[in-house]
Parts: C-alpha cells; sequence; structure tokens
C-alpha cells in the first residue's frame, strides 16, 4: 500500500506545505505564522502519548480510558489552535490577511502529511 | 428499543464508538473554539487596532474561569459512580458525593456562561458602546457558550455511548430510577 509512490506524493506535499508556512512569514519579514508549524508537529503527540500510558488491561473500564480521551481532546484542542492562531493575530493586526490563508493552507497540508504519513505506516506496524 | 416514548428511534451511529471518539475530537476543538474566541478578543484590547478606551481587565476573564473549572470538575467524575449505591461493596454515599460535585460543575458551568452576559450587559451594553469594542463582551459569550457546547457534544455522545450499550448496569439503574426530567430521558434512551 505505502508505496514509493506515496511517499514521494506525501514528501511533496510537506514541502509546499512548509514552502506556503515559510513565505507566509518571510514575504512581510514577520515570523509569527511560524508558530503554525510548532501547533500542528505537536498535535499528534498527545494522542502518541496517551496511548501508551493509558493500561491496556482496565478491561472494567468502558470504552476507552480517561487518559486517552484526554489525549484526543488535546489533539483536536492544538489541530482548531492551528487554524484559529493565524485568524488572531490576522484580526489584531499582527499579520496581513493574506499571510494569515497562506499559513493556514500550508498548515493543514503539513498536518494532512503527518497524518497520513503515519496512518500507512501503522497500518504495516500492526499486521 | 421501545425503552423512550418518541416515535423516533436513536439513530444507530449514535452507538459506535467511532461517533465517541469523534465526539471527543470535536470536544476539544470546540474549546479550543471558544478559548480563542476569548484570546483574540484580550488581544484586540491590546492591539494597535483598539481605538477605545475600553479593555479587556479581569473581570472579563472571570466567567471563562468558571466555565473552564465548571468543565473540569465534570469530566473528573467518573459517571459510573452514579449509581454506585446499588452496589453492596461500594462505600457509603458515594453516588451522593457524585451527585454533590457533578452539579457543582453544572452551576459552575451554567454561571460562566450566565456571567458572561452579565459582563456583556453591565460592561458594554449599558455604557453603549459601538461595534469594534462591543466585540470584547459579544466575543465572551461566544466562548463560554462553545465550552457549554463543548460539554453537550463531547460527554453527552459518551454518555450515549455508555448507556446505549448497557456496559455498566448500575448506571443504567440509576437513570430508570431517576426517569423524571427530559435530561434523563435523553440519557435512557
Amino acid at each position: 500500500m505505502a508505496g514509493l509512490k506515496t511517499i514521494i506524493a506525501l514528501s511533496f506535499v510537506l514541502a509546499i506545505g512548509f514552502l506556503l508556512v515559510i513565505l507566509s512569514s518571510a514575504l512581510w519579514k514577520n515570523y509569527l505564522p511560524l508558530l503554525v508549524v510548532a501547533t500542528y508537529v505537536v498535535a499528534p503527540l498527545p494522542n502518541w502519548i496517551c496511548s501508551r500510558a493509558a493500561n491496556s488491561d482496565d478491561f472494567m473500564e468502558n470504552g476507552g480510558s480517561g487518559v486517552v480521551d484526554f489525549g484526543r481532546f488535546m489533539t483536536g484542542f492544538l489541530v482548531v489552535m492551528g487554524i484559529a492562531l493565524p485568524a488572531l493575530f490576522a484580526h489584531c493586526g499582527m499579520i496581513s490577511y493574506s499571510a494569515m490563508l497562506m499559513s493556514i493552507v500550508g498548515g493543514l497540508l503539513i498536518y494532512g502529511t503527518i497524518i497520513s504519513f503515519s496512518m500507512f505506516f501503522q497500518e504495516d506496524e500492526e499486521f | 428499543m421501545s425503552s423512550h416514548p418518541f416515535r423516533f428511534p436513536k439513530p444507530q451511529w449514535l452507538n459506535s464508538a467511532t461517533t465517541r471518539t469523534a465526539g471527543v475530537y470535536i470536544s476539544g476543538a470546540l474549546f479550543s473554539l471558544g478559548f480563542y474566541f476569548f484570546i483574540d478578543a484580550s488581544t484586540y484590547s491590546k492591539s494597535a487596532r483598539n481605538g477605545s478606551t475600553h479593555h479587556i481587565t479581569f473581570v472579563d476573564w472571570i466567567p471563562g474561569i468558571c466555565s473552564a473549572l465548571g468543565m473540569l470538575v465534570i469530566n473528573s467524575i467518573d459517571k459510573t459512580r452514579l449509581g454506585a449505591d446499588s452496589f453492596s461493596y461500594s462505600g457509603n454515599g458515594v453516588a451522593w458525593k457524585a451527585r454533590l460535585v457533578l452539579f457543582l460543575g453544572f452551576a459552575l458551568l451554567a454561571g460562566g456562561l450566565a456571567g458572561s452576559v452579565t459582563v456583556l450587559v453591565l460592561k458594554y451594553l449599558v455604557n453603549s458602546v459601538v461595534w469594534p469594542t462591543l466585540w470584547f463582551g459579544v466575543a465572551n459569550v461566544v466562548a463560554n457558550a462553545l465550552i457549554m457546547m463543548r460539554y453537550v457534544c463531547g460527554v453527552q455522545l459518551r454518555e450515549w455511548w455508555e448507556y446505549a450499550n448497557e456496559v455498566d448496569s448500575s448506571a443504567v439503574l440509576w437513570v430508570a430510577q431517576n426517569m423524571e426530567d427530559e435530561y434523563t430521558y435523553n440519557l435512557a434512551l
């Protein structure tokens, strides 16, 4: 499934995403949009950490433990933060609206790459 | 599935684990959205675009703090403890304590929303503040409403799922014992 073509396509999308985010900050000499990259890189981490931290043998607990839920909650929080942060900066006049657009699109591309990459390779690990 | 009096059946997809996971993600997203609405208002208050003399002060923060605390309290309660009195081996009054703390959480959440409306009216509407500055008050209300929505989406879905699968019979028992208001009707399917 996860062949060479997938990897090439994913890296291409990742490069475009980084290009957009770096352009959005470098064109205006204002490096606040780079925070979007940091947010999206951190976003999948709570899920990974909390799925490791959860007890696998707590069969008494129904429907996933609280720790796993907390990780998902934090991931959802961070993903929306990646969109909300540029919008906030633009609304408060710290970056321009076109920079906001570029950093949001670039951030979504980066996050999409991370998610699809982990999806492709988790399948290989499990089976 | 005729355990509720309504003509429309509860959709099956509400019972799935995927829906529940999506609910948790959505709840995080809604909380984030509410949080950043308010952060946006406070940043705008400090930014160069704010031409007025009004600013976000600590008073504006209190409703948000109440809502966040209420959310924390509600989610730290193990919902299965609500029916713990029917267990023979649980200590005395566990369910009573759980209900009390849950009530405190709901009160904090509702108090946060009501407080944000109070701030909007008393600090901004009464002083006849115009739009760009009125955003401070409106964003506060929106933020608190979203945090409350967060609860509705996240926890409600989880509870629906838990009760739907009847994984914890004592919790279902608690619902059956307390079928009085509309809220428990929701939980009881």
